[in-house]
């Protein structure tokens, strides 16, 4: 991995810095239609060259259900707008987008269907189905609304918004004849790996996949995609390396965004405020094909959050429309589950006349509860309480209207991660399964190596993903990385201390650096690490409906802070695109499926003057790992939003049900309301 | 249509090239000069991470022609590291956390150099207008602005360096 310094000297190795002799860059003709049958597809390399299908077919769809797997290049039908048809290449850049002249495609364009909702009954949106919805589940038991004395109901939402790292998606593949090397920008070397096996059905060790530096990812990178399997084929059939770099209006068009979840909920309580129980409907615009059927399930299973709420019952639907395939976007269903139980808990506290920090002490758990829909949480009243007072919560609530949030995070701790010690020449490398972009690993790898080695940091270096030095691998994700990554790194240590021990009696620094170790593991992990957050947000909305936000604070149990300026780095680095998502954020259609968001600015990511900033309290709980360490990454785009809508909605005195939320409806909301 | 011929000086060296009318600045370094501090983020002239200075003033490499360089001086990040300012700045990004993946940092650095070589003393205002066109996913801005604010006040006047030799590639 290049080094920080490396990086400000501008000697950072991101993909598109990688050149060869010879390599040729690709370009991709795509669907202009949202929906559209393909009468016939000419020039370039189409369907008929590489018949492959993406790899996931997602949870909804068995093994045999082929209809559901996205082609990798549509060649009958087109099932979104950008959806990649045929590619070309060329000597550059410039000549290969000058030859998508040679492609002719033909269309018949059919009406789109946008919605998710309208999409539950619509026809399908893709032939040979018989049925938009790729996942159905209850989740949660059913229970009778009896003894409520309140039922409140109200449909929310979060729309798309794109992921939009600043480095888009890229790759560069050569082929010697009988192995396949990929470099990537990527969260997860192995899956890029894995994705292109199976797809195109080679074996594990025909392909290397090199992690490059990685220019932002933020659930992006962590998958692999239909461009990739392209370059892939191109590589191997040309026996050139090629190049694949996505323009920003690609990736705003066809690389898989976040959110896109409708909630239609119910929440049952007693006058006194005590929350009975919250059912409704979670709805994932899952956009074409089945890849993205997991996460309607996953957001009903977390929605009562840190509440100790009885009953909780949801229909959990993921809905294909003609969209690109939704997918994670940081946060990955946490957010928009926070989102329905933070908006309804809001809701509640005004229809009773309650403050909101009261209804939320309430409604804590005053000990372990285990949630009907599974979800085990430890008691979380003390800590709502230590939040709000450290963030002066009362006070303000005297001078200013607030808005406020709670949350549980749970890190995607399940199937742990692998690490690999090398220790040679008195220098010592490391490889995680998990790939950092931007979020300082190695600064936490040395500083738990050298205290575990007993060694200087300066002589530990992490190294980039790479498939072939590390034999498997999770990815970096879902706020995990410092949980199973540090735990793996850690097991793997003390591999290697017993072996030093073994061969010279005792273990000393002295002797492990003049020696040479090599050790590996994988370190499976079952269980969740829930964790609690709170956040707190002022803001102002004027007479045109344009939102100041005024004060941003945040508490989080992070567990041990492993390198605390990391953490805090990114809390504030989460919490302006958890604000974008709230006031801009958006990658809206029009009705015949063309994109409004046409450029980076389009599509809502704030610039620095209107990025506020945060203040950020960490609470330091030790988990129950070895390092003490829990997660981090996803809290401030899971309780920002939620907080910060709510100060919105307080200022502007209208009731908030989506994000993002524009000056105009703003306007507009208010107008109805006088 | 006809390769046009284009003679940048490029960090104090002349780079003589024959190119397509429509070759970006950008890619001219990038690809040419294989100068890669210089990053595309877009194609909608939003990012900024294309960010060099032309004639000593901030530009977006990728909303100039090569051709409109012509006979011009252009310096990108790694014509500035060796100068005292840059090399703060740089320090202080590190510090300060201004950078998470480094992709919008050389962008960054040149326009806050920029600014600090205009006026010393910035408030937080002005620090943030400067770098409004630069876009950062990561930051959130917090620890570029501090990384800014932490070098103002220091002597930003010196002259950009005088090109150290001529070579004709
Ligand atoms: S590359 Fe984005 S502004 Fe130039
Ligand atoms: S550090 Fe990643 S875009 Fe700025």
């Amino acid at each position: 991995m290049s080094s920080i310094t490396d990086i400000v000297n501008g000697k950072g190795r991101f993909v598109d810095d990688i050149s060869f002799p010879g390599m040729v860059h690709i370009a991709f003709a795509r669907s202009n239609y949202s929906r559209a049958k393909l009468l016939y597809v000419k020039g370039g390399y189409t369907a008929r060259d590489f018949p492959y299908f993406m790899a996931s077919a997602g949870e909804g769809a068995t093994e045999e259900d082929l209809s559901l797997r996205a082609p990798v290049l549509a060649s009958k039908f087109a099932a979104y707008l950008g959806e990649p048809i045929a590619a070309v290449t060329g000597k550059n850049r410039y000549e290969a987008e000058d030859n998508l002249d040679s492609v002719e495609i033909d269309y018949d364009p059919l009406k789109p269907i946008l919605d998710p909702v309208e999409a539950l009954n619509s026809e399908p949106v893709i032939p040979g189905v018989k049925t938009n919805i790729i996942s159905d589940r209850y989740v949660g038991k059913e229970f009778s609304a009896g003894e409520a004395e309140i039922v409140l109901e109200d449909r929310l939402e979060n729309r798309r918004v794109a992921t939009n790292p600043l480095e888009t998606r890229g790759i560069v593949a050569a082929y010697d004849g009988t192995k396949l090397t990929v470099w990537t920008p990527t969260q997860s070397a192995h899956s890029v790996r894995d994705g292109i096996c199976e797809s195109m059905n080679l074996g594990k060790e025909s392909v290397r996949v090199i992690q490059t530096d990685t220019g932002g990812a933020f659930g992006l990178k962590g998958g692999v995609y239909p461009e990739y399997i392209v370059a892939a084929s191109l590589a191997m059939k040309l026996k050139v390396p090629v190049k694949w770099i996505e323009t920003r209006r690609e990736h705003l068009m066809a690389s898989r965004p976040g959110r896109g979840v409708v909630g239609n909920m119910r929440i049952h309580a007693m006058k006194s405020g005590v929350i009975k129980g919250i059912s409704g409907d979670v709805i994932v615009d899952a956009g074409a094909y089945g890849g993205a059927s997991w996460s309607s399930g996953w957001i009903a299973f977390q929605i009562t959050g840190p509440y100790a709420i009885p009953n909780a019952y949801f229909h959990a639907r993921s809905v294909m429309t003609n969209k690109v395939e939704q997918g994670p976007y940081r946060g990955a269903g946490r957010p928009e589950a926070s989102f329905m139980m933070e908006r309804m808990i809001d809701l509640l506290a005004d229809e009773i006349g309650a403050d909101p920090l009261d209804i939320r002490l309430l409604n804590a758990a005053k000990d372990k509860f285990r949630s009907p829909t599974g979800m085990e949480i430890e008691a979380s009243a003390g800590f709502m309480a230590r939040a709000f007072e450290k963030m002066e919560y009362r006070r303000l609530a005297r001078e200013s209207k607030p808005g406020i949030s709670c949350f549980a995070l749970i890190p995607a701790v399940s199937d742990g991660e692998s690490c690999r010690i090398k220790v040679e020449r008195g220098r010592i490398n490391v490889w995680l399964g998990g790939n950092a972009h931007g979020q300082r690993h190695d600064l936490w790898v040395a500083k738990l190596l050298s205290g575990k080695f007993g060694v200087d940091p300066s002589i530990i270096e992490l190294q980039l993903g790479d498939t072939d030095m590390l034999k498997e691998g999770v990815g970096s994700w879902g706020s995990r990385s410092a949980i199973v990554g540090a735990n793996a790194l850690l097991k793997v240590a003390d591999k290697v201390i017993a072996h030093v021990k073994k061969d010279k009696g005792a273990y000393t620094a002295r002797a492990l650096l003049s020696g040479d170790y090599d050790e590996y593991e994988y370190a499976n992990e079952k269980g969740m690490l829930i964790s609690f957050c709170a956040n707190l947000a002022v803001a102002d909305a004027d007479a045109a409906g344009n939102v100041r936000v005024s004060k941003l604070k945040a508490y989080y149990d992070v567990g041990k802070a492993l390198v605390p300026d990391v953490v805090v780095s990114q809390i504030k680095g989460g919490a302006v695109q958890g604000v974008g998502q709230v006031l801009s954020e958006n990658i809206e259609f029009d009705q015949d499926g063309q994109l409004m968001a046409a450029s980076l600015s389009d599509s809502g990511v704030l610039n620095s003057v209107q990025s506020p900033d945060i203040d950020v309290y960490l609470e330091e709980v030790p988990s129950r790992f070895p390092h003490g360490a829990k997660g981090v990454g996803e809290s401030p785009t899971i309780g920002v939003p939620t907080a910060l809508v709510r100060a919105i909605e307080r200022s502007a005195g209208i009731r908030i049900r989506k994000t993002p939320v524009s000056p105009e409806e703003i306007v507009n909301a208010r107008s109805r309301v006088k | 249509m006809k390769n046009v011929k284009v003679n940048i000086k490029l960090n104090g060296r002349k780079f003589e090239r024959e190119v397509e009318p429509r070759t970006l600045l950008l890619d001219f370094v990038r690809e040419f000069a294989d100068l890669t501090a210089t990053h595309m983020g877009c194609d909608t002239s939003n990012c900024g991470a294309c960010t060099v200075l032309l004639d000593g003033k901030p530009v977006k490499s990728c909303t100039v022609l090569a051709v409109q360089a012509d006979d011009r001086e252009v310096r990108t990040l790694e014509g500035l590291g060796e100068e005292p300012l840059m090399k703060r700045l740089k320090e202080e990004f590190i510090e300060k956390h201004g950078l998470q993946c480094g992709f919008c940092t050389s962008g960054m650095l040149i326009s806050s150099y920029s600014l600090l070589r205009k006026k010393s003393d910035p408030n937080e205002k002005e620090i943030r207008e400067a770098i409004s066109g630069n876009i950062c996913r990561c930051t959130g801005y917090h620890g570029i602005v501090e990384a800014v604010k932490s070098v103002k006040g220091e002597t930003a006047r010196e002259k950009l360096p005088e090109s150290p030799e001529l070579v004709r590639r």
